[in-house]
């Protein structure tokens, strides 16, 4: 433990993060393993829960919210990030042993606790998946808990499936629907070719409606989409929950960028239920 | 509250009580209107202000300095320094709205879940010495509104002490066991019942000097709470918007910033944060150029929603309009503040039942 400092309560203080490696996922999306160089932050920091996102700083460049993509019930601490700007593609430029900076976490999470006994219904769309996976691997840790449990999960080609090695295992988990789709197929793909709301209309599928909780993340065309096969199905709006993205500058409800109708994302966020999303008055 | 009185010609020597252990920011008269907040120096001392015109450039800088360093940092050692300071200052002579204004400020940064060190540590040190508006023609601007936002002319809190013109000398009130402590110096003197009698009957007159003394705020924040702003009310407002994000760099209740980093040197870069406005197309625009507010209306609602959302007002305990009128001034399109609550009330009052208005 290091001596506390004045530091210690500034709430804008990136702290000082190790890579230790970098995994390809798909074209400019990468995942970065790392810890903090402080093992005291590090447990700190593992108290974190599904949905919720850090502060990812390169020097110089700048600071950049990031979803976490583990659960807190796996071992390693690790960012799933796409390249897309001048931050992003800084950290892309890390090499294992290199140092960047991490604050967090931040934002409400999913309240895995509330849905205890109920069955879990995950839908992702592309890189949504990023945010989602804790959520998954954390209901798989806590099986017991959940009733029956779906994951949808949609790219646009074979090539653009994320996390590959996870979605090779829940494949094989009994008890566990694993259901992927791609947009446009290749010579190779055997699985269901359309966007990831055809798959509920598969005939080996059955959505449970009464006593679920639907997790939608992904682009905002796929979000509109899938919120509306789940209404036909008959889903209640305070049964649908998904993450909110807004242009972050503070991630602590200071800076105002994230600022969308009555809430703050980083803060009453990014997690909302379709029911508050509605009542938020502005576009998403 | 206690209070004495201080003689006219002995005004001053509070300004030199204070520079003894303060740095102290006065306002001083520019040229035609313009007035402007420095620093009290040997030399500028006898040009320090009681009346005038409220200077357009808000004392918040002084909490909320429109650049401000967050950490130094070394980008070869990994170390990272908070670029603290925690000056003693005071203020003297700030008006009452924009004391509001710091009040406002104390709610959103240090009354929350998370503390802003930097402005506690600018705060901590800051005394207020609030000086009452009651020159007609000087203090009181056309814009000025604070009778509306509860505010003004004279604040009944959040100084710590406050000075009052009654003609030959001025009433000083103490708001803060630090103002009290001022009144062991010899200047400040017992007054009367006589003083108090013209106090009242001063402030009485100068409310009736107010261009804007009814403004229809509470129907302004009912219509807004209650999404009853039709979208063309809302284009009407944004369309008028030239989008120069002056009306949010003055305000003194604004509270919207960024953070940049910037290289010093080789290896040490400074992280800053800066002034930002929701007027601004790029303050909400996200990677891959998705703008979820992308309409020139969407951001002005934006910045009226956020002051008169009652959901805000409730968050705070305290309204993010003070009353002090410069974003009127300073606005090409005629938005300011008042004119915007005007166009909502107007624009919704047909639409409403009656009866509710009557009732409340
Ligand atoms: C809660 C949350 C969780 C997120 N999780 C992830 C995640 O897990 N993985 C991931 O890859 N991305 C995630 N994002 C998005 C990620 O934060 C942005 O891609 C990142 O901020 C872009 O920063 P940059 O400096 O690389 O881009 P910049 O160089 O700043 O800009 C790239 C482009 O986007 C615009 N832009 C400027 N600044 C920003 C900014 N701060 N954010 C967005 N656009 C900007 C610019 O106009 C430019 O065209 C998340 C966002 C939020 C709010
Ligand atoms: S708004 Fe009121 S308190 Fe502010 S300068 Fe005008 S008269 Fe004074
Ligand atoms: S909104 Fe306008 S009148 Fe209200 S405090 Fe801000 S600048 Fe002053
Ligand atoms: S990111 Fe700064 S207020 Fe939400």
């Amino acid at each position: 433990m290091t001596q506390p400092s004045s530091n210690d309560k500034n709430i804008y203080l990136p702290k000082v993060a190790i890579l230790d490696r970098v995994q390809d996922e798909i074209q400019e999306v990468k995942t970065f393993f790392w810890h903090f160089e402080n093992p005291a932050d590090q447990e700190e920091f593992k108290k974190f829960r599904p949905g919720q996102f850090a502060q990812v700083s390169i020097f110089s460049q700048g600071e950049f919210p990031a979803s976490l993509p583990p659960s807190p019930t796996e071992k390693e601490t690790f960012f799933t990030v796409r390249t897309v700007g001048s931050v992003t593609s800084g950290l892309h430029q890390l090499k294992a042993g290199d140092k960047f900076a991490v604050r967090g976490p931040y934002g409400n999470g999913f309240p895995m606790e509330q849905y205890y006994g109920r069955n879990l219904v995950f839908v992702a769309g592309g890189i949504g998946l990023i945010p989602l996976r804790s959520c998954i691997i954390y209901a798989l840790a806590n099986r017991d808990r959940y009733k029956k449990i779906q994951v949808f999960y949609g790219s646009r080609s074979p090539r653009e499936l994320m996390y590959t090695q996870n979605l090779r295992e829940w494949e094989k988990i009994e008890g566990f629907e694993f259901y992927t789709t791609v947009d446009r197929g290749d010579a190779d793909w055997k699985g269901n070719v359309g966007v990831v709301g055809s798959l509920f209309k598969k005939p080996d599928v059955k959505v449970p409606v009464e006593n679920t909780t639907a997790f939608v993340c992904g682009p905002p065309i796929m979000f509109r989409f899938v919120i509306k096969d789940l209404k036909d199905m008959g889903f209640h709006d305070r049964d649908i929950v998904s993450t909110l993205e807004r242009y972050m500058k503070c991630g602590v409800g200071k800076c105002g960028h994230c600022c969308i109708g009555m809430a703050y994302v980083c803060t009453d966020g990014p997690v909302f239920t379709y029911e508050q999303i509605k009542k938020l008055g502005e576009d998403i | 509250m206690r209070a004495r009185i201080v003689d006219k010609n002995d005004i001053l020597k509070i300004v030199d009580i204070l520079r003894k252990d303060h740095e102290v920011i006065a306002p001083f008269q520019g040229r035609g209107r313009d007035s402007f907040f420095d620093v009290v120096t040997d030399a500028n001392r006898d040009q320090v202000k009681m009346h005038l015109h409220n200077p357009y450039y808000p004392p918040k800088r002084y909490v909320l300095p429109h650049i401000e360093k967050l950490f130094d940092i070394d980008q070869a050692k990994m170390d990272v320094k908070a670029a603290y300071v925690e000056p003693k200052r005071a203020i003297f002579g700030i008006r009452s709205c924009d004391v509001h204004g710091i009040y406002h400020l104390d709610r959103f940064y240090l009354g929350r879940d998370y503390k802003d060190p930097y402005y506690e540590r600018l705060r901590r040190g800051l005394f207020l010495v609030n000086v009452v508006c009651t020159d007609k023609e000087l203090d009181i601007d056309n814009g000025c509104f604070c009778m509306c936002a509860n505010t003004g002319p004279a604040s009944t809190e959040h100084f710590d002490l406050q000075l009052m013109d009654l003609g030959d000398v001025y009433m000083a009130v103490a708001g803060s066991p630090k103002g009290e402590a001022l009144f062991a110096d010899p200047i400040f003197k017992r007054g009367d019942d006589s003083h108090v009698q013209r106090r009242r009957s001063i402030l009485n007159e100068v409310r009736k000097h107010f261009k804007l003394a009814v403004n229809w705020y509470s129907a302004a924040v009912r219509y807004i709470t209650t999404g009853q702003v039709p979208e063309e009310l809302w284009a009407q407002v944004g369309n008028r918007c030239l989008e120069c994000g002056a009306c949010t760099y003055l305000c003194p209740a604004c509270t919207c910033f960024t953070v940049a980093d910037r290289k010093v040197d080789g290896k040490v870069v400074e992280r800053v944060r800066l002034w930002d406005s929701c007027a601004l197309s790029g303050f909400t625009r996200m990677a891959g150029g998705h703008n979820p507010r992308r309409a020139v209306h969407d951001r002005r609602n934006r910045r009226f929603f956020r002051k008169l959302a009652h959901y805000f007002v409730q968050r705070e305990l305290s309204m993010a309009c003070v009353g002090c009128g410069r974003c009127i001034d300073v606005c090409h399109g005629d938005i300011g503040m008042p004119s915007v609550v005007e166009i909502i009330r107007r624009g919704c009052a047909g639409k409403e039942n009656d009866s509710t208005i009557i009732k409340r």
